[in-house]
């Protein structure tokens, strides 16, 4: 029988069993039981009874459809323009040879070591009601509202782009270019070869791309909270009702509402991307740029690459400029009292936000790809569950999993509130799906004959993992690492709900100075921190070259 | 062998994960005493890190709007993280002292305060007073052409329309406290049906109560409704065109206060904190920040809204407080979701 021998496969290989039953516990005690709390939760009234009264309000009043719709649109505008950009972006710094490259890769990723909500209010200072452009260049000649829709579309796209850039980015370079070779070699036009091997061979990092940043959008709430003005979203709405009149049960039914969405996509994406296969990399070496086009669209690239660098570096230009005024708005005198207050009152915020995202960094970037390898390359009994629950915490919105997370680890047997643990494992499972998703979508790249010849001459699983799984994912790996310590720099919603005095972070301080439209000290903040994440960023690219394949077998 | 090396490579690198976990729990810091403040951050650092100073005793502490202190009371019942709930509206601390969250503590400072300033059994001890005010942006006033607002019913003329800016009741402290006046001074339904207009001439409502004053000052909305010190401080204060009104036909108060957290790791030190804030030294820090501190022989700075210069709504907290989840439901109901 199929599963007995699935069963006897485990415990034949007794590491992958131990390694099995500890990646299950995990999940189970800080993926799962957090989320059942919270659905119990919701399905309980003021006085702890059973009901379904939070389901019957979200279908009978339309005060809860009215997010959830508005969040769909949102999420799938966002989506769709920022994978087109983010292809676009990935594309030219992979494929062809323009000039700049550097600066367009490193202006790009701005928008993901900052805060969020730093890109609201330079959209705000830029295009509000008093903003640079819309009041001071344009005198008001055009009724620019930046409160809503547009504004949110706007500044989400900006924000989350760079996201389907990256992970698009590592997909593309896997690509052999052999086969991109191959076709030209064969007769096949530039453009054809883009259509019929390139885009084709993309397409599971395309459309994952679309899913993160699908995911990102619904669950942002940085963004929104600044500047949705009434276009009110699920995020917001959840949030607000959970922190601010702490109706869980409303609040973990509109967050479950958001959840439906995302699993339906992430479902539908899997059914739809097993019926294909993508092994390009076969044990070759690779290189790259062989997809050279043509000057006048290679003119094109350069021009949209500008045009968004541009952009991102006016908006935070304009906030970085404001971190050095006095009264942004008022008198433009530069000084550097801001920065003076983020060193007397923030440092200790820096400090903490920094060990405890340097603890929880490898950590989840570890356990990201064991859990990709697992479930990429190994056959156990609940291995797509597996997968599908390592990448939970991403579809669920940030204030949800921190209610959770409240819920479940404030009562025995798990005391975990009011210390370090509970926002390291936030960091840790809230970053999961990063790292699984690189890893899964790289694995998905590699040929399994590869390692099925490691253990066909006798190496354990373990073995395979480490000499030769391991090193054709590290790109993937070191990637995971930078988006795990990034994210956890700069998170907001989760933690929001677990930091305490003894350990704070820098974005709680920044969003309270935000909050407060203390600008020019969030600007502040923010810069320290994107400083900071700068260099984390300079460090693991060279990691990354120094571990990668290609150097190993360059030498 | 070489099967067994591997084995043991793939332990190793788990028992240094492991490792770093317990670590990362086992990193345990010095008695403290654990604080949710709703004062502005810029604010509460003053008095805490005077606190500090005289005492000796180290604060960490959390800023959040009232509003968000008490859902996180509510959700920290069984396990309560912090010690002390500094500062934010009065009615605020009430609402959790009728929800069990707090426990009392009579301060020997407090002794000379007014019954009205603090609760009969202790849940809550005030320590400075606070009114309503219209925060308005001078230049836009001008390219508008009207006044400065001096009554509920100025807001609703149409030149705000889209231009106000206030905090949701739920969230903050302050806009709970606009709300409970507007009751106080119209009736209930009548301030409903108020809401109902003005819902219309706002552009959106924030968090936090005093977020809208640089607002205003940024011209981001014409008007904002906050505290006066507020609106003083971090709006005419800093240099932004702001100019401060208050209504005249009678506009909401609070008392600030501050209480102890039932089953908190720290109760005396927070009783420490306490009176240390009732203290004439520690009041005078208040000038600040505009506030009105409540001790008498305190400072208090010039420009400074008292409640004696200005027409105040009389509040009964103990009511708005018991009511404030009935109240707060209506307005998400027929205001925040209404058509």
């Amino acid at each position: 029988m199929y599963f007995t021998k699935q069963l006897k496969r485990i415990f034949n290989e007794p590491t992958l069993f131990i390694t099995l039953l500890a990646v299950w516990l995990l999940l189970g005690v800080f993926v799962i039981y957090p989320i059942v709390m919270v659905a119990i939760t919701s399905l309980k009234d003021y006085s702890g009874h059973f009901s379904w009264n939070t389901y019957k309000m979200l279908f009978t009043k339309v005060y809860f459809r009215r997010p959830l719709i508005n969040s769909l649109k949102l999420g799938a505008t966002v989506a769709s323009i920022g994978t087109v950009v983010g292809f676009i972006f990935a594309f030219a710094i992979t494929r062809v040879n323009i000039p700049g490259k550097k600066i367009f890769t490193t202006v790009a990723t701005f928008p993901i070591v900052s805060p969020p909500f730093v890109i609201a209010l330079a959209a705000i200072l830029l295009f509000g009601r008093n903003g640079v452009i819309t009041h001071d260049i344009l005198k008001d000649s055009l009724k620019i509202d930046i409160y809503g829709f547009g504004g949110l579309s706007l500044v989400e796209t900006l924000a989350y782009f760079p996201t389907a850039f990256l992970s698009l980015e590592g997909i593309l370079r896997s690509i052999n270019p052999a086969l991109e070779e191959a076709s030209l070699s064969m007769g096949y036009s530039k453009w054809r070869t883009f259509w019929k091997v390139t885009f084709p061979l993309s397409m599971p990092g395309i459309f994952s791309a679309w899913l993160l940043v699908f995911a990102q959008s619904m669950a942002d709430f940085g963004n929104p909270m600044i500047i949705s003005g009434n276009y009110q979203v699920l995020s917001v709405a959840a949030y607000l009702e959970i922190t601010g009149s702490f109706n869980l049960s409303t609040g973990s039914g509109l967050a479950i509402l958001l959840l439906v969405p995302t699993i339906v996509a992430f479902t539908l994406q899997k059914y739809w991307l097993s019926k294909k296969s993508y092994v390009t990399v076969t044990g070759k070496p690779s290189s790259m740029g062989i997809l050279e086009p043509k000057k006048s669209v290679k003119a094109l690239f350069t021009v949209i690459l500008l045009i968004f660098t541009a952009t991102i570096l006016m908006f935070y230009g304009t906030v970085f400029y404001g971190s050095f005024t006095k009264l942004w708005g008022v008198n433009h005198t530069l000084s550097l009292e801001n920065y003076k207050f983020v060193f007397d009152v923030g440092l200790e915020y820096i400090k903490d936000t920094i060990i405890l995202a340097a603890i929880a960094t490898p950590i989840s970037g570890i356990l990201g790809m064991l859990i990709a390898y697992l479930v990429a390359r190994k056959e156990f009994p609940g291995r797509r569950f597996t997968e599908a629950t390592s990448l939970l915490t991403f579809a669920i919105p940030g204030t949800v999993v921190g209610i959770g997370y409240l819920l479940s680890f404030n009562n025995k047997p798990f005391v975990l509130t009011g210390t370090a643990a509970i926002i390291i494992l936030i960091f840790i499972f809230r970053n999961l799906p990063v790292g699984v998703q690189n890893g899964v979508a790289a694995l998905e790249q590699i040929d399994k004959s590869i390692e099925e010849a490691s253990l066909d001459m006798g190496a354990s699983s373990a073995t395979t993992f480490w000499k030769v799984t391991l090193p054709l994912i590290t790109p993937a790996f070191f990637s995971g690492l930078f988006f795990t310590f990034v994210k956890s720099m700069t998170a907001i919603s989760a933690v929001i709900f677990v930091v305490s005095g003894s350990w704070n972070l820098v974005t709680v301080a920044i969003l309270g100075s935000v909050e407060n439209s203390d600008l020019a000290q969030a600007a502040a903040y923010s810069y320290v921190l994107i400083f900071i994440v700068i260099i984390m960023m300079f460090l693991l690219r060279m990691l990354t070259y120094r571990f990668s394949y290609e150097r190993k077998i360059a030498r | 062998m070489g099967k067994f090396k591997e084995v043991l490579g793939v332990k190793k690198a788990t028992l240094l994960l492991l490792g770093v976990l317990i670590l990362a729990t086992l990193v345990i810091s010095a008695p403290v005493l654990h604080m949710y403040t709703a004062l502005d951050v810029n604010e509460a650092k003053i008095y805490i890190e005077a606190f500090e100073k005289a005492t000796g005793i180290k604060v960490d502490w959390v800023r959040m709007s009232s509003g968000e202190v008490l859902a996180r009371l509510e959700a920290e019942r069984n396990n309560p993280r912090a010690s002390i709930w500094f500062g934010g509206p009065a009615v605020d601390q009430i609402a959790a002292k009728n929800k069990g969250l707090l426990e009392p503590y009579k301060s020997p400072n407090a002794w000379s305060l007014d019954l009205a300033f603090k609760d009969y059994d202790g849940y809550w001890t005030g320590f400075y007073l606070g009114v309503i005010g219209f925060a308005s942006n001078t230049k836009q006033l001008e390219e508008l052409g009207v006044e400065a607002p001096t009554s509920w019913q100025d807001l609703l003329k149409p030149e705000f329309k889209g231009r106000i800016s206030v905090a949701y009741p739920y969230t903050s402290g302050t806009s709970y406290t606009i709300l409970a006046g507007l009751i106080a001074l119209m009736g209930e339904d009548e301030a409903f049906d108020y809401y109902k207009k003005l819902n219309k001439q706002i552009h959106h409502y924030n968090k936090s109560g005093s977020a809208c004053v640089t607002q205003v000052g940024l011209g981001e909305v014409t008007v904002g409704i906050a505290f006066a010190h507020d609106v003083i401080k971090k709006g005419v204060s800093k240099g932004y065109p702001v100019k401060l009104t208050v209504p005249e036909d009678g506009t909401s108060y609070e008392i600030g206060a501050m209480s102890v957290i039932k089953g908190g790791p720290e109760p005396e030190l927070a009783h420490k904190f306490i009176d240390w804030m009732l203290t004439a030294e520690a009041q005078s820090l208040m000038k600040n920040w505009y506030r009105v501190p409540l001790n008498p022989d305190a400072e208090v700075v010039e420009g400074a809204v008292k409640i004696t210069d200005v027409n105040v709504i009389p509040l009964d907290f103990v009511y708005f407080g018991q009511q404030k989840d009935r109240l707060i439901e209506r307005w998400k109901t027929e205001i925040q979701y209404g058509d």
